[in-house]
């Protein structure tokens, strides 16, 4: 072990340090994998991958419509119940009253036709149902404080009785088990554009929305990497080397012109030659990046396959083949383009053929990619360069994978984009190999790139936003002429955004959260340094119920008649979420965005099957094999970060 | 003879026929270690809880710097300056050092009714003070629940002494301890003790008391056995007393003839 380097303890620290020099260096993706709700983002990607590759619609702006639409009510409700519980309690009655807010504010706003009611105008009505919710939620909350009966029995009761109170008035008052026409209420205009109007996609057409789509993506995908760079290199012992900056200039100029000759040429050499110039740009680019800012690397050591990098690389190679023979052999005789393309013997119960082939093929690269991934991180205890053999055999890996997809896809949106996915996962990997060789790896905290790190990649998060709203919202002449179909967004999706982005920052920024926090962790000890326990919990309970009033206001003005068990069971499904998201169902661990990744991975579950053409009586199994691995996901993901914090 | 910064005389608490505490007098200034040894039963829980505001006392009466007080709550206590740190720390294991350090009293700043909490500022004041404490975390945004036992401690020491605590109260902080972490919080005692704060130390392990104490009461069965200023006791003297004098003495004799004692006769608190 003497000629190499990864010896982290004998290396000298860095200079520029702006932490503590004992705590012990954590890799790039350690840092980023200690946050909660981690596990379900990787669900998430996951999942649209799967689904991706099995349902041809789960690609297109219409297949996205439809699975936020689904999930915005849900995540709403996730987020508020996540916070609920990461203070500690449950509240059963949260489904149930969505659907009694909904029943409510019809039943007062309403003055004629068949369905009766109180007649008041709805400018009355929505203000008197958000009280009846506050009211409710600190019911909730003054029973379970006063008895300090688990919030499960308390809040059970609450669900009977809501339940009751539906039908019951229901019953007596307009003697049907659904109350409706809220359209005819006086205010109406107003208020259902404010929780259901509508954005049709259709009606929106902005011809450059593929260039600043495109643009965005690419912005992101460089901030990315220049952040990824930043935080797992070492800086230049002596500062930053202004002759690296000419080299980077030269590559990025690159990079731009290639993505140019992609954009202007349609045909296959000039493709292939745009694709040529971004690939060199962006070597080039990094190597003057690293030149610039990163310490040039002393000793690689030399290639020693140790049994243990021989078995997962071995493993990762025979997962990756086994993926391109099964799917190979499988191969089905016919393209299979929309839904006329099936037939009955095509099925492969509960599957279709198709759905099995994509299924087995993703299982294989997925276990075979994660053992090459395995592979060389045990590579790098090795020597730098035999991490970089088994990088390169990866970067081959890859590329056959891309082709592979490429030629023998028959899902068509799949092929196309994901070719150019792998491909340029695949460019990545390489580049990391090359500059791997070329700068020193950083081995001590450096506050000061980390934060620098973290803006880049928030940055980079900005630009995805940026043009994945583009991309959805706006259509272009050339959709409109092929005739894809229609997607729209509704005012619930803003109202779930919103949510989210309040919710996070609450329970980060504010006293509020940190209260929410300690009365879940313990509430005694927050209690006894002056938190005041009690009021936390019961304004949580009302937080709940406050959500609840916002879907059955959602719900009213979306379907304009409410059925009297509308909402009921759906509280199971929020806990889920929230767990999925990885809050604690003890308390005092979790995040609110965990639960609205949460309401993402149920809605993809539940719409995914249908979208597949399977059988849709196997929807439960999948949700609770998808539940399973995500909270297994999220357990071994906790002990890591907690035992990472030592 | 000047005022004591708190000072008791003659305090008594029965509970109805139950005499918990009869007749218990010490004193503490600030800059001084004043260690309430007993065994278990001796009453030093409900002495804490007098001084703490849980309890009152039945008889006798509190002073500090020389004017009678009386503590109706924990709160009236605290705001008073005294503040406890009991044996299961007032922490929350999943939350941060600087969230723990700041609960309930959390700096903010914002805009009118749109406030949210100075990281920066909390993160800054924990690090430093836990630093004046002689303590350097290592990182204050790690749960509390991954620190030792003896840094749990000093966190909590050094919370009460940022806000505010002109007398800190310890209720058994080595007890859970290991030798090496007890060590440990024994410095934080002096620290403390250096920052001018008055510190009273319960315990019921004479070797942890001695070297950091100042003065030393002796509580046994609910009884005083007096309390002595540090010229005036050994620590052989004080272990007797604790023990209730000669039982100990009879029962090392016991052990002794079992051969099973070592000198000193204590286990490691």
């Amino acid at each position: 072990m003497s000629d190499t380097i990864t010896d982290t303890a004998e290396r000298p620290s860095a200079v520029y340090t702006g932490g503590d020099e004992r705590l012990a260096y954590r890799g790039i993706f350690q840092r980023l994998f200690i946050r909660p709700e981690i596990g379900a983002l990787i669900g998430v990607i996951g999942l649209w991958v799967f689904f991706w590759a099995v349902a041809d619609p789960f690609g297109r702006a219409q297949g996205a419509s439809n699975l936020i639409d689904y999930a915005s009510t849900l995540g709403i409700m996730a987020v508020a119940v996540s916070m609920l519980m990461i203070g500690g309690e449950f509240d059963l009655s949260a489904g149930a009253m969505t659907g009694a807010m909904g029943i409510l504010v019809i039943m007062l706003s309403k003055a004629s036709g068949e369905f009766g009611g109180l007649g008041l105008n709805l400018w009355i009505a929505i203000p008197i149902s958000f009280a009846v919710a506050m009211g409710i939620g600190f019911a909730n909350g003054w029973l379970v404080e006063r008895t300090k009966l688990p919030s499960f029995i308390i809040t059970l009761g609450t669900y009977y009785v809501l339940i009751g109170a539906k039908l019951g008035f229901s019953k007596l008052i307009v003697d049907q088990i659904q109350v409706g026409d809220i359209s005819e209420a006086g205010g109406h205009g107003f208020w259902v554009k404010i929780f259901a109007a509508e954005w049709n996609r259709n009606d929106h057409q902005w011809d450059q929305r593929d260039t600043v789509y495109v643009i965005a993506l690419m912005a992101a995908i460089a901030l990315v990497v220049i952040a990824i760079t930043e935080m797992h290199f070492s800086r230049r012992h002596e500062g930053a080397k202004a002759s690296g900056l000419p080299i980077f200039g030269i590559g990025a100029a690159g990079v731009v012109a290639g993505l140019v000759v992609l954009h202007t040429t349609d045909n296959t050499s000039g493709n292939w030659l745009g694709a040529a110039v971004v690939a060199a740009g962006a070597l080039v680019g990094l190597y003057g990046f690293g030149a610039w800012r990163f310490q040039p690397i002393q000793g690689r050591g030399a290639v020693r396959f140790t049994p243990e990098v021989v078995k997962y690389l071995v493993a990762g190679l025979v997962g990756v083949g086994l993926s391109i023979l099964i799917a190979a052999v499988m191969n089905p005789s016919y393209p299979i383009d929309g839904p006329d393309g099936v037939v009955e013997d095509d099925l492969f119960f509960p599957f279709t053929k198709q759905g099995f082939r994509a299924t087995m093929f993703l299982i294989f690269v997925a276990v075979g990619f994660t053992s090459l991934l395995i592979a060389a991180s045990k590579a790098r205890r090795v020597s730098t360069a035999t991490k970089s053999v088994v990088a390169m055999i990866s970067v081959i890996a890859l590329v056959v994978t891309a082709f592979f997809i490429r030629s023998e896809s028959v899902a068509v949106k799949f092929r196309t984009e994901a070719f150019s996915v792998v491909l340029g996962l695949a460019l990545f990997v390489l580049a990391w190999t090359i500059l791997g060789l070329l700068f020193e790896e950083r081995s001590a905290v450096d506050q000061r790139s980390d934060r620098l790190g973290s803006r880049l990649i928030a940055a980079a998060a900005v630009a995805v936003v940026i043009g994945m709203v583009a991309k959805l919202l706006f259509t272009t002449s050339a959709e409109i002429e092929s005739e894809i179909a229609q997607a729209k967004f509704s005012m619930r999706t803003v109202w779930f955004i919103a949510f989210t982005i309040v919710a996070v920052l609450v329970l980060g920024k504010t006293r509020f959260g940190s209260w929410t926090f300690a009365v879940g962790g313990n509430k005694e000890a927050a209690r006894q340094v002056g938190v005041p326990a009690a009021r936390t919990k019961t304004q949580l309970f009302m937080l709940v119920s406050g959500a609840a009033w916002l879907v059955g206001m959602l719900l009213a003005f979306r379907l304009n008649t409410i059925q009297a068990n509308t909402g009921n069971g759906e509280e199971f499904d929020y806990i889920i979420a929230a767990v999925v998201g990885g809050t604690l169902l003890t308390g005092g661990y979790g995040t609110a965005l965990g639960g609205a990744l949460g309401a993402l991975i149920i809605a993809q579950a539940t719409l995914g099957i249908p979208f597949s053409r399977w059988n849709s009586d196997w929807r439960f199994l999948f949700l609770g094999v998808t539940l399973l691995l995500a909270v297994l996901a999220n357990r071994s993901i906790r002990s890591k970060a907690e035992s990472m914090r030592r | 003879m000047a005022d004591h910064l708190l000072e008791l005389d003659n305090i008594s608490k029965y509970y109805g026929n139950i005499i918990a505490l009869s007749d218990v007098s010490t004193f503490v200034n600030a800059g001084e270690v004043t260690c309430v040894l007993g065994d278990n039963g001796a009453g030093k829980s409900t002495f804490i809880k007098i001084l703490a505001g849980v309890h009152q006392q039945t008889e006798g009466s509190i002073r500090m710097n020389g004017q009678e007080v009386r503590f109706d709550s924990p709160r009236d206590a605290l705001s008073n300056g005294i503040a406890t740190v009991y044996q299961d720390l007032a922490m929350v294991p999943l939350m941060s050092v600087w969230r723990n350090f700041f609960l309930g009293a959390e700096p903010t700043k914002g805009i009118g009714p749109v406030r949210w909490i100075d990281k920066a500022k909390a993160k800054g004041i924990a690090k430093e003070e836990m630093a004046k404490m002689g303590i350097d975390i290592r990182d204050t945004e790690q749960p509390v629940g991954t620190l030792s036992g003896g840094e749990r401690q000093s966190v909590a020491i050094a919370r009460a002494g940022y806000f505010g605590a002109k007398v800190l109260i310890l209720d058994e902080p080595t007890s859970a301890l290991g030798v090496k972490q007890s060590g440990v919080v024994l410095k934080r005692i002096v620290e403390a003790r250096k920052q001018g704060l008055a510190v009273i130390f319960i315990t019921h392990n004479p070797r942890h008391a001695y070297p950091v104490g100042n003065r030393f009461l002796i509580l046994n069965r609910g009884h005083s056995m007096g309390s002595f200023a540090k010229e005036d006791i050994s620590i052989e003297e004080l272990t007797r007393l604790m023990a209730g004098g000669a039982e100990l003495e009879a029962l090392e004799h016991e052990l002794e003839a079992a051969g099973a004692v070592s000198p000193g006769g204590h286990h490691d608190g």
